[in-house]
């Protein structure tokens, strides 16, 4: 079943690229966006659409990717590229500006690319790897500030201080409410899975954000009206799974339609297409300066390394969350040449196994060629989970 | 002293391998040339280091002194050319060397290629890339043949593969680090656009076994315009001052900004004359070198190859003496083809091999990496820090696109370049990620034609990789 709350999100999703197109009409200006640590309150808060850009799961789009950039980049780095360069992406081709971040090299390459084979007006913003340092978030305020006086020009419009405050608490609601009802798919007897939290949650990348907000109050209160009542059929609560690792953007099923058939369960995530990204960030006050001190102290992304296992956040927030919804195995996807998930899959796992919890990493990509082989690697692992919960081992 | 090997006996094959010998007949002239002087004011004859090349060196290193023109690191024919001895008698001593420097009290601190050095020098420490790291691991191992020596590289970078991922790109010397081979005291490399395993590669020795015994730290290199943006150069010369600061750490002393425009001044005079070489080799009609002095000669200006810029400087000086010379006189190098198809490197940190190039009738005349940080000159006037930070992020090579293509463009247009090789590593996100888009900036602006070519970085298994390579020598030729 349904949720009727689901099926109207899904419905104004069908709708929103006439939408963007009507409002483009009337004068709006759009930014196509793509990276971790860029502020979306920014660009909102001077009057411009953000759109957060990217697919992933089409081979086809992979392919044409890589004839501009290189066979040795991710997936999800070479379909962002194909979307360029198929041109028939309703938001790439609604958007009039677009801004990556540096957080992964990779977007920043991606930037290049776009800007030169596909001639388009782009920015960048520039992300501290020392992003834990006073000296980086000087550094990341600079760059924010340059990103907006850039923007300023681009909206013909100033920055000011009452519509970031807006803007700030607008997202703030988004993320409370994305929060809440995350929690409702972890519970015991659901209304609402994983699978549909996330695509709630995709939906927020290019929905209007005050209609997303409205959104996700009517979800939250249908779930709220609706504790007790039918649950998911097949819930399965045997074998609880937690995703971490490698993006899974829109349209990238692969993975998660195996576990699916499977009889796993996913009750959580730490990805940047999934819940990590709304998970504490505390912007303090309407300035620029609190803006980039938020953001860069939530959850740091893979890519920006953290030198001290002991007191990385990243792994303390895996653990939490692990803990929080009770999950008693871990998924780790890699995508091929994902260096900053790749290169601490084996590091996850052994933290991981410290604590009892089992992790199986899966490296793929958008290909339908391993489908066989990681359905067969889910279903060992699901069923070695389940055996173990059956006879108590369980963490 | 054991005897020295002029064959070894291939028992599985029945067959002998040949060793390359120094030709006795150069030995007068040779040990007449400059003395290698040292950081620590030590010195070295050129006799003693004929005594090393032709006594020592065949016996530890009988892998070094193969002749098969499939090794990559052949030592050079071109014994008249007192450089090339006096490299490899630093490359030689690297063990000895570093291991005496050590205990001298200079830490040992892991970087990365392609970048300066003069902040860890500054500070006392050694930096040393993950070339010299390898060198200074595989010098401890005595009395290998070739193929013994490339199997043991390989059995050490399956640790690492193992410790981090089968797609890290070349390891840097994570196995030699964790494994305790190269005692490291720190990894510390500038972050850069150049190569993303830098920065995943040092997060990754938090979890290796010497974890608790090297320090880590990122010199974190800002991106996008960097050296036009006044807060991206302050955030810069604030993690150089942070680096210092921990290398001080290590050394107990405090290195004042006059140790920092020291260096700087020495490390300048570095690049200065590999400038000034290059620019005399690319003036030549016939090329004054082959390849591979040629490309050992430009990146000494980095000071960094031999664990050591008061040796690597004392070279240089010495070389560009040779080299005026050889293109006053209009000297022809040995093994390279009259009429030689010029051929320019970009892309990663991986080249061809050079005499097979030259056998082939081409010869590799310039590379973009490990180039473009040595042709950026140092302003030695003002804070020390920021002038270096400038610098630092104005390197060409980290640029973006259009700027690094109009350098490279400046570059091949100098070498009088007939085509461009793109070499990237496998795995080598960054560089391959762009390799399309420079090699149609370069035949736009340039004109050359271009070819792109993924390499495995296997001394080896080159094959496939020299098919090519001939391939487009000959359509260019």
């Amino acid at each position: 079943m349904t949720l009727k709350s689901v099926d109207v999100i899904l419905k104004r999703l069908a709708e929103r690229p006439a939408e963007l197109a009507a409002a483009r009409a009337a004068g709006a200006k759009v930014v196509g966006f793509q990276g971790y640590s860029l502020p979306e309150e920014l660009i909102h808060a001077l009057g411009l659409i953000p759109l957060r850009i990217g697919l992933g799961g089409s081979d086809r789009l992979v392919e044409l990717g890589g004839r501009y950039i290189s066979t040795k980049n991710c997936v999800y780095v070479r379909e962002t590229v194909g979307l360029f360069a198929d041109d028939t992406d309703p938001y790439i081709n609604n958007s009039d500006i677009f801004a990556f971040d540096a957080t992964c090299l990779q977007t920043f390459r991606t930037a290049e690319v776009v800007q030169y084979y596909f001639k388009k007006n782009v920015l960048i913003v520039g992300v501290p790897r020392n992003f834990y340092l006073e000296e980086a978030e000087t550094y990341f305020t600079a760059e924010l500030r340059h990103f907006v006086s850039r923007l300023e020009e681009f909206a013909g419009a100033k920055l000011s201080f009452e519509k970031l405050a807006d803007s700030i608490a607008l997202y703030d609601q988004i993320r409370d409410e994305i929060l809440a009802i995350y929690e409702y798919q972890a519970t015991a007897r659901p209304l609402i899975s994983w699978e549909e939290v996330f695509d709630v949650i995709q939906a927020g990348y290019v929905l209007d954000r005050r209609d997303y907000l409205g959104l996700l109050q009517a979800l939250h209160d249908e779930l709220a009206a609706g504790q007790g009542a039918a649950v998911i059929a097949g819930a399965d609560d045997e074998a609880r799974i937690f995703i971490s690792g490698s993006v899974i953007p829109p349209g990238d099923k692969k993975l998660i339609s195996i576990i699916d058939q499977l009889g796993g369960r996913v009750v959580g995530d730490d990805l940047w297409s999934g819940l990590i990204p709304y998970v504490e960030v505390d912007i303090k006050e309407p300035t620029i300066a609190a803006v980039a001190w938020a953001y860069l102290h939530r959850t740091p992304h893979g890519a920006l390394p953290y030198l001290d296992l002991a007191t990385d956040g990243r792994i303390a927030r895996l653990k939490s969350l692990i803990g929080k919804f009770k999950a008693n195995g871990v998924i780790y996807h890699t995508l091929r040449y994902c260096d900053p998930y790749t290169f601490k899959a084996k590091e996850t796992k052994d933290i991981l196994e410290n604590i009892g919890i089992p992790l199986l990493e899966l490296h793929t990509e958008y290909a339908g060629s391993d489908v066989e082989a990681i359905r067969t690697r889910v279903e060992a692992f699901i069923e070695m989970i389940k055996l173990k919960t059956e006879t108590g081992v369980a963490a | 002293m054991n005897e020295i090997p002029r064959h070894i006996q291939l028992s599985s094959v029945g067959s002998e391998q040949e060793y390359f010998r120094y030709p006795e007949d150069i030995r007068e002239e040779f040990i007449q040339t400059d003395d290698i002087e040292f950081r620590d004011g030590s010195r070295v004859t050129a006799a003693e280091v004929w005594e090393y090349l032709t006594t020592v060196g065949p016996v530890k290193f009988p892998n070094l002194y193969d002749t098969s023109n499939l090794f990559t690191g052949r030592l050079s024919r071109d014994v008249t050319l007192p450089f090339t001895l006096k490299h490899n008698y630093l490359l030689m001593t690297m063990h000895e060397r570093m291991t005496k420097a050590k205990a001298q009290g200079h830490p040992i601190v892991f970087v990365q290629g392609g970048q300066s050095v003069d902040p860890y020098y500054a500070a006392g420490a050694i930096a040393l890339r993950p070339a010299s790291t390898g060198i200074w691991a595989r010098r401890q191992r005595e009395g290998l043949t070739r193929n013994q020596d490339e199997l043991e590289g390989q059995q050490d970078k399956q640790k690492a593969y193992n410790a981090i991922s089968f797609e890290v790109c070349n390891s840097a010397g994570y196995e030699h680090i964790q494994e305790g081979n190269v005692p490291a005291d720190m990894v510390a490399p500038y972050t850069a656009l150049r190569c993303s395993d830098v920065s995943y590669g040092t997060e990754a020795h938090r979890h290796g076994p010497r974890s608790d015994q090297v320090k880590l730290l990122l010199v974190d290199y800002p991106l996008d315009h960097q050296k036009d943006k006044d807060w991206a150069i302050r955030y810069f010369a604030d993690n150089v001052r942070r680096l210092i600061k921990n290398i001080d750490g290590l050394t107990g002393r405090t290195t004042t900004e006059d140790d920092l425009a020291r260096e700087i001044k020495l490390h300048n005079e570095g690049r200065r004359l590999s400038v000034e070489i290059a620019d005399l080799w690319w003036s030549a009609i016939d090329p004054p070198t082959n390849g591979k002095d040629r490309r050992d000669l430009f990146q000494l200006g980095g000071m960094e190859v031999h664990g050591d810029p008061v040796a690597s400087l004392s070279i240089l000086r010495e070389a560009k003496g040779y080299i005026e010379r050889r293109v006053r006189d209009g000297h022809k190098t040995k093994g390279v083809q009259d009429n030689a198809a010029r051929l320019f490197v970009c892309g990663s940190c991986v080249f061809p091999n050079d005499y097979r190039c030259e056998e082939a009738g081409g010869i590799i005349v310039g590379n973009d990496n490990h180039w473009s940080d040595i042709t950026t000159i140092i302003n030695e006037s003002g804070d020390p820090y920021y002038e270096l930070a400038k610098g630092v992020l104005s390197y060409p090579y980290e640029q973006p696109l259009p700027e690094r293509a109009k350098w490279t463009v400046e570059q091949i247009k100098k070498s009088r370049t007939d085509g461009v090789l793109f070499l990237y590593k496998w795995g080598c996100n960054t560089q391959s990620a762009i390799a399309r888009l420079l090699v149609d900036e370069i035949k736009a602006q340039a004109g050359v034609p271009t070819i792109i070519i993924e390499d495995d970085m296997t001394r080896t298994q080159t094959e496939q990789l020299q098919n090519r390579v001939n391939a487009f020598i000959e359509m260019v030729s």
